[in-house]
């Protein structure tokens, strides 16, 4: 049988916090990190409120100590960041140790950085210093970046599959070290916000001009943001070799395919609830079983409605706590699998449950309702997480508390 | 991990005639420049009008090389697809990038963007033939394909009966003249035909899109069988000649059972030295196969589907290898080595069916 995978390591930079505990004590304090950007070049600078990470790139790299150095995206340093956060969590303090895979995700790879010199980039009328963003147009550059900078060792690759592509990124890792070709993965996504994801998003009319609503009747949209999120995935018996402290169980996951619209779930979500059963079989479990669903919960007016009809189907009267944790960080696209993975994470390990914040009235397609308060002392056991994107690829995963 | 792969059905669109009729007699077609482009077919035979007028070129040849490849391998839904790309759809995010400016932000058109997303082709492949089971996309240069590939094998030892993976690269003027400016290309204009003739910076660029409906067990058709895949990180030279060694020891082959190589030599003298690992194998089983296909990111699908062409009929194309004298006594087990600008290295191994 194939080993266990546990949750050995976690670090994470968004809106909410420069690293875990600050994400959680902004979780408990119910302080939302959505606001106006400050820092991208936009009309809708003061119309389209985002959840932004609020240090400049430069301060950043201080922070991640690569200052004065070229090369570092907004989007590499803020992964870096979160990377050098999961790595000193898990207790490791020398990654040579031991072959460590990286599986990162990303949507558009650099753009932050490109897209204001890519016109530059393109002219062969001028020359100068932005050729060196060459190299940071491909997703894989922040990857590399990030890898070298920390010494990762062993399997090294950059999914992309839209809003579920940090999700996915912790499948893969955990199925190369259940298939013994690893025994330790970093896993998670990077994403800094751009005017390409803004405007495509808002071109598709799925950004809300107000705070995003997730399974609220007035709904308009979603919010945009950014951030890093990075999970050490370990096998069973690496953990046991270096008795190292256990987090959680990566018990469970699935990713399914809703083959029904290049941008819209099918309105009886039936491939959220593919991949929620999916998940939940892996790990053996029933829908009783489940504590807490962290949702995908975009606010959008299809995603909100598919997602529910989801939950009703597969939980019934019966269903779970569940939020969205979006009004809080926005929607950090590829970093969103890893952030909300970290924050199932936390909802086991402190026994909470967070609220899904500017929810007023319930939705007429639905009979389920978010929970709005924060919770403490919750039972948590198992958890939920779901990230659905474009190209109907909807990923599900499965955290459970380590009881031995 | 356990269980077998083989090569149940294929398709590839490249800048060679490879998407149809007798491979064996095709002409090389000869490029003037560094630029080769595929050869594209007739996608109407694949995809309806009003899908083909918005859909870009990487798109259409994505789609169209994987509806042929799972025809061929006689499977309507397979069990999986999976995807490599470097670039994703370059005309997609150009043009977006352009209307942002152009339009000032306003009004835009979504369709760019959304096409633009690394994973749009195995949406719509997953659309099209009512697929719903498990869909990803890898974007990480030379390793794009090879991990769509290494997920496959994955899913395969996990129980999935067949998997459909593929990659798929474009390359634009525009991008063409960005990539130069960081040396990826030759600054001597040369035709494909003479690219081992000119060692000096750079190479030439080429585009593509191959698809394998992979299988767990071997059928009537099967072209070829995957023994193995190794990928490595910025090795050093002395790292890249044991993890060779190490490979095919643990495969239990000896160098002189290699009756094939075939390499991603791309005359570029700033990575060449990495094939130098080679000096020991036997000179007379090396071929270089980029100046049919140009390099890009996944061009390593390419030579997986060249090296599988070749052990299922047999012989290499003549037209395509001039350099080939006479055709190996043997054509059983055939290495492949490749990688991307000194970056991401891999090894594949194929055997033939029996």
């Amino acid at each position: 049988m194939a080993e266990r995978v546990f949750i050995t390591g976690v670090g994470m930079i968004t809106a909410i916090g420069d690293d875990v505990a600050g994400n959680l004590q902004s979780l408990r304090a119910q302080q939302s990190g959505l606001d106006y950007t400050r820092l991208l070049t936009t009309i809708y600078k003061d119309v389209l409120p985002v959840a932004e990470v609020k240090h400049t790139t430069a301060e950043l790299s201080q922070m991640a100590g690569v200052s004065g150095q070229e090369g570092y995206t907004r989007t590499t340093l803020l992964g870096l960041i979160a990377m050098q956060e999961a790595i000193r969590h898990a207790g490791i303090t020398a990654l040579q140790d031991e072959q460590t895979g990286f599986i990162n995700a990303s949507t558009v790879g650099g753009m932050c950085d490109t897209e204001n010199v890519y016109f530059d980039i393109a002219d062969p009328e001028k020359d100068g210093d932005f050729v060196r963003f060459i190299d940071t147009l491909d997703c894989a550059d922040c990857t590399q970046r990030i890898a070298d900078a920390v010494g990762i060792n062993g399997y090294i690759t950059t999914i992309s599959t839209a809003c579920s592509s940090s999700a996915n990124a912790l499948m893969y890792g955990a199925r190369l070290i259940k298939a013994g070709l690893a025994r330790r993965v970093i896993c998670g996504g990077t994403e800094a916000l751009t005017r390409f994801t803004l405007n495509g998003f808002n071109s598709l009319k799925n950004i809300d001009k107000r705070p995003c609503m997730p399974f609220d009747k007035d709904r308009n949209g979603l919010n945009l943001g950014e951030g890093a999120a990075y999970l050490v995935l370990e096998s069973e018996s690496l953990v046991r070799e270096r008795n190292a402290p256990v987090l959680a169980v990566f018990n469970g996951y699935a990713n399914t395919n809703e083959a029904f619209h290049p941008t819209a779930p099918s309105p009886d979500g039936d491939g959220a609830y593919a991949a929620m059963k999916g998940a939940m079989e892996m790990g053996g479990c029933l829908p009783a079983d489940i504590q807490y669903v962290n949702v995908h919960g975009t606010a959008t007016l299809s995603n909100d409605v598919a997602e529910g009809m989801a939950l009703q189907r597969l939980f019934g009267e019966q269903t779970p706590k569940f939020s969205s944790t979006k009004p809080f960080t926005g929607h950090a696209l590829a970093a969103a699998g890893g952030i909300e993975a970290i924050y199932a994470v936390l909802a086991i390990q402190h026994q909470l449950i967070f609220p899904n914040l500017h929810f007023k009235e319930q939705m007429e397609e639905l009979y389920i309702t978010p929970e709005t308060s924060l919770l403490e002392a919750y039972p948590v056991r198992h958890v939920l997480s779901n990230s659905f994107g474009f190209g109907g690829n909807n990923a599900s995963l499965l955290l459970s508390k380590y009881e031995g | 991990m356990k269980g077998n792969c083989y090569i149940q059905g294929m398709a590839a669109i490249s800048p060679q005639h490879t998407f149809d009729g007798d491979l064996l007699t095709q002409p090389m077609i000869v490029t003037q420049g560094n630029r080769l482009s595929c050869v594209e077919p007739d996608y109407r035979a694949f995809i309806a009008p009003n899908s083909l007028r918005r859909m870009t070129r990487v798109l259409k040849m994505g789609l169209a090389a994987s509806l042929k490849c799972l025809q061929d391998g006689g499977i309507h839904v397979p069990g999986a697809i999976v995807t490599g790309t470097g670039k994703g759809s370059l005309q997609d995010t150009e043009r977006f990038i352009k209307e942002i400016r152009d339009f000032e932000e306003r009004a835009l058109n979504p369709t760019p963007f959304i096409q633009s997303t690394y994973n749009a082709v195995n949406g719509l492949i997953a659309l099209q033939q009512k697929c719903t089971q498990y869909n990803n996309t890898f974007v990480h240069r030379g390793f794009s394909f090879e991990h769509a590939l290494l997920d496959s094998l994955l899913l395969l030892s996990e129980g999935t009966p067949n998997v459909l993976a593929g990659a798929f690269d474009e390359i634009t003027p525009e991008h063409f003249f960005i990539k130069g400016r960081i040396g990826h290309w030759k600054r001597e204009t040369i035709s494909n035909d003479q690219l081992y003739a000119h060692v000096s910076p750079g190479t030439i660029s080429g585009e593509g899109a191959a698809f394998f409906l992979l299988t767990n067990t071997p059928g009537e058709q099967t072209y070829a069988q995957i023994g193995g895949l190794q990928l490595l990180y910025k090795p050093t030279p002395a790292h890249l000649g044991t993890a060779l060694s190490q490979f095919l020891a643990q495969r239990n082959m000896q160098p002189e059972d290699i009756d094939l190589i075939l390499t991603g030599a791309n005359a570029d003298s700033n990575h060449l030295h990495y094939y130098q690992l080679l000096d020991s194998y036997p000179q007379r089983t090396q071929l270089p196969f980029k100046h049919l296909c140009g390099d890009y990111e996944t061009a390593g699908a390419f030579a997986l589907w060249l090296a599988a062409t070749i052990l299922k009929e047999q012989q290499i194309p003549k037209a395509w290898f001039p350099m080939v004298t006479h055709q190996p006594e043997r054509l059983k087990n055939v290495l492949i080595y490749n990688h991307f600008f000194g970056e991401q290295h891999v090894f594949m191994l194929l055997h033939s069916k029996d």
